[in-house]
């Protein structure tokens, strides 16, 4: 028998209703599931799935004990302790607790935090350490979180501040190296990107997750030696005190490899509170930033220049009239009363401008500082020696300095004149010494270098090679200017030094430019540059600057005890064995 | 009026198959009806989600290990790096020259060389 409803029936008034709630439902059904899905999808996700950031390591900091790398710069976990003020129950104990863990880290104002009860967010404590951490932790204080952190900490202090520069707030390298390598450092975070719980803990279900591990910064290992580096801060520290200096630098290179042995400024800093310095200047390192005059230390080079071009020899002479005229100028010497027949070693030993000027007017035609001179004078300085230009060292905020270069109105032979005895020309520390030690090697340019290499994820310590980058001069000519500066050391300053070494230098103390025009009035700038070693082979060169705006430093009297006083602790440390 | 057979009849084809066997067909009494199906299949729908709910509790639940073992994992790093700062600290230049070995050191008054 057939089932059929009656037209007009309540039955089937209450199909069609039924049937029409079921179409409403199935176009609703189908609206949200179809036309809607891409949005639902989306929100749900956005619910679901957690992107989480993998914070990469800093890379750490090393230098040199010996051979043995040892940390400068590393990373330590710290914690900023909040507070939930809408769900914390006993403020007094939170507030004693926090104060005698946390001490100096904690606000002042701990009440009055814990009384903002319309925020869910009161910061209590920063930058304390895990075991501060675990002790508030234990405690068991309701409403009280932890954010987890990391800062850079420096286990020998301020030692080599200048050299590391710091990090700021933001995690960015500032100055040194943490800002010149910021790059290789800071590494690059993972994601972490799944479907997670309520409180946050990751799960495998889902079918977009992902999982990049952090690639975590390089590991550097600088050549500076703490050793070294100590005994030269010591020595700025020590020196600025007795010779009353307001800035004093220092820089000691390897010349067999370009590497920086020690480099350090006075006054200097704490990087773990940079943020405490009032005079921002004392984050420039001087040795690599500031360019300068360095006057008579550059003598070395127009004597390098003089007989790498056979234009003189250490014993070639001229007349010394104490003064000589360039153009419409008249240069005189800062020594005066040596006058006649001297040969260029004496130039060297009393430091005569007027030798040195005539060193570059032989390049020329004898008499003038021609342009052809000129020409050549500048292919030594700016490209053989590579002054007046950035070295390429792995610090950031290097300067250039300035070579001013023949083809310029500027670039005329008063100038030129001038630049033979280290005026008229701005080069940095690292680029006098640099170049100095391409003469005291026996003429090969290392690029300096601030990296002896990388310690790897298994923790072995991988070196960099040296870089000789080209022969600026002779052999020949190199070990002639080597002998020459060691001869105008024993015969400005003997018996200062150890005996039983081969040790030479060369003073420079420049005048202070005021007013454009070079006076005492300004002060002036005592420089020593110099080496050390045997006979040989020359271990370490040296070069120091000291200066008091206003103050005349003289190189032998200012800047050479420094040298001496770090050259005869090196040749202890490097245990040098005295000939004779 | 009505006939009884008398004789079923066999075809070959199953005198060959049963030949050496004892086949017996048993039939149930009890009879299952559609709503019994119903809820057997209900039944085992329901089993079956079961035993998907559990394995995938059981993929959440090893997921909350690894999250504790990440976690100790963690925090032992975080011990490691303390100790190693710490020992940075304690064998750094400074300490060193301010221990008290240190500071009662004195300077050889002549050095001679082994040659």
């Amino acid at each position: 028998m057939e089932l059929e409803l009656q037209k007009g029936s309540r039955s089937k008034i209450l199909a069609a209703f039924m049937f029409g709630v079921i179409l409403l439902f199935a176009v609703r059904l189908f609206y949200l599931q179809i036309i809607q899905h891409d949005y639902y999808v989306g929100v749900a996700k956005s619910e679901q799935v957690k992107r989480l950031k993998i914070p990469a390591k800093r890379g750490l900091i090393y230098a040199l004990n010996g051979e043995l790398p040892v940390p400068l710069v590393m990373n330590q976990t710290i914690y900023t302790v909040f507070a939930d003020p809408q769900t914390v129950v006993d403020d007094e104990k939170i507030i004693d607790v926090i104060r005698k863990v946390a001490g100096g880290n904690a606000r002042s104002n701990l009440q009055a935090l814990l009384d903002k009860k319309a925020s869910r967010y009161q910061i209590l404590a920063t930058k304390i350490t895990r075991v501060q951490a675990d002790k508030i932790k234990s405690e068991n204080l309701r409403g009280i979180g932890f954010q987890e952190g990391a800062q850079r900490v420096y286990p020998e202090a301020t030692l080599a501040s200048q050299v590391l520069g710091f990090v700021n707030d933001a995690g960015d390298g500032q100055y040194g190296i943490e800002g010149g390598q910021n790059d290789r450092l800071v590494g690059q975070d993972g994601l972490l990107q799944s479907v997670t719980d309520v409180r946050d803990v990751p799960l495998t279900i889902g079918d977009n997750n992902i999982n990049k591990p952090a690639i975590d910064g390089e590991n550097i290992v600088l050549s500076i030696d703490t050793n070294i580096q100590s005994k030269v801060e010591q020595a700025l520290v020590d020196g600025a005190k007795r010779i009353g200096a307001t800035e004093v630098s220092a820089i000691v290179m390897d010349p067999q490899s370009g590497k920086v042995l020690a480099m350090a400024n006075f006054p200097s800093y704490n990087p773990a509170e940079f943020n405490k310095v009032e005079d921002a200047s004392v984050f420039n390192n001087n040795v690599i930033s500031l360019p300068y005059e360095p006057a008579s230390v550059m003598k070395t080079f127009t004597m390098a220049t003089g007989i790498d071009k056979g234009a003189i020899s250490p014993s070639s002479t001229y007349y010394n009239n104490d003064f000589i005229v360039v153009d419409d100028k008249i240069i005189n010497n800062a020594s005066k009363g040596k006058t006649g027949v001297l040969d260029f070693q004496t130039v060297l030993n009393w430091s005569l401008n007027t030798g040195s000027v005539t060193v570059f007017q032989r390049l020329g035609d004898g008499q003038n500082i021609t342009r052809g001179a000129r020409e050549i004078i500048y292919d030594y300085f700016y490209n053989r020696f590579r002054l007046g230009q950035k070295t390429g060292i792995e610090l950031a905020n290097e300067s250039s300095g300035i070579i001013v270069s023949p083809d310029k109105v500027e670039g005329n032979a008063v100038r030129y004149s001038n630049m033979s005895f280290g005026q008229g020309l701005d080069v940095t520390m690292l680029q006098t010494a640099s170049a100095f030690s391409s003469i005291v090697n026996g003429g090969t340019y290392y690029k300096p270098t601030i990296i002896a290499g990388t310690i790897d994820k298994s923790g072995d310590f991988i070196k960099n090679e040296a870089t000789a980058l080209s022969s600026p001069i002779s052999k020949s000519t190199a070990d002639q200017v080597r002998t020459m500066t060691h001869k105008t050391r024993i015969w400005n300053s003997s018996k200062i030094d150890k005996p039983g070494y081969y040790i030479g230098g060369k003073t420079g103390t420049a005048e202070v430019l005021v007013d454009g025009t070079y006076s005492n009035d300004g002060g002036a700038v005592g420089s020593y540059l110099g080496y050390g070693g045997s006979e040989e082979l020359s271990r370490y060169v040296i070069m120091v600057r000291a200066a008091n705006y206003g103050k005349v430093f003289r190189g032998a009297q200012e800047a050479g005890p420094i040298f001496t006083d770090i050259s005869n602790w090196m040749i202890d440390y490097l245990k040098l064995q005295p000939k004779g | 009026m009505s006939y009884q057979r008398t004789q079923n009849f066999v075809s070959r084809r199953q005198q060959n198959w049963s030949r050496n066997q004892n086949t017996v067909a048993f039939v149930s009494a009890i009879k299952l009806g559609p709503v019994t199906h119903t809820v057997l299949i209900a039944l085992m729908i329901t089993v079956l989600g079961l035993i998907y709910l559990t394995q995938a509790t059981k993929a959440t639940g090893y997921d909350y290990a690894t999250q504790k073992i990440d976690s100790q994992i963690a925090e032992l790093n975080i011990q490691k790096s303390d100790l190693e700062v710490e020992n940075a600290r304690l064998t750094a230049l400074e300490t060193i020259k301010s221990s008290n070995v240190a500071t009662t050191m004195t300077t050889p008054a002549s050095t001679d060389y082994i040659r």
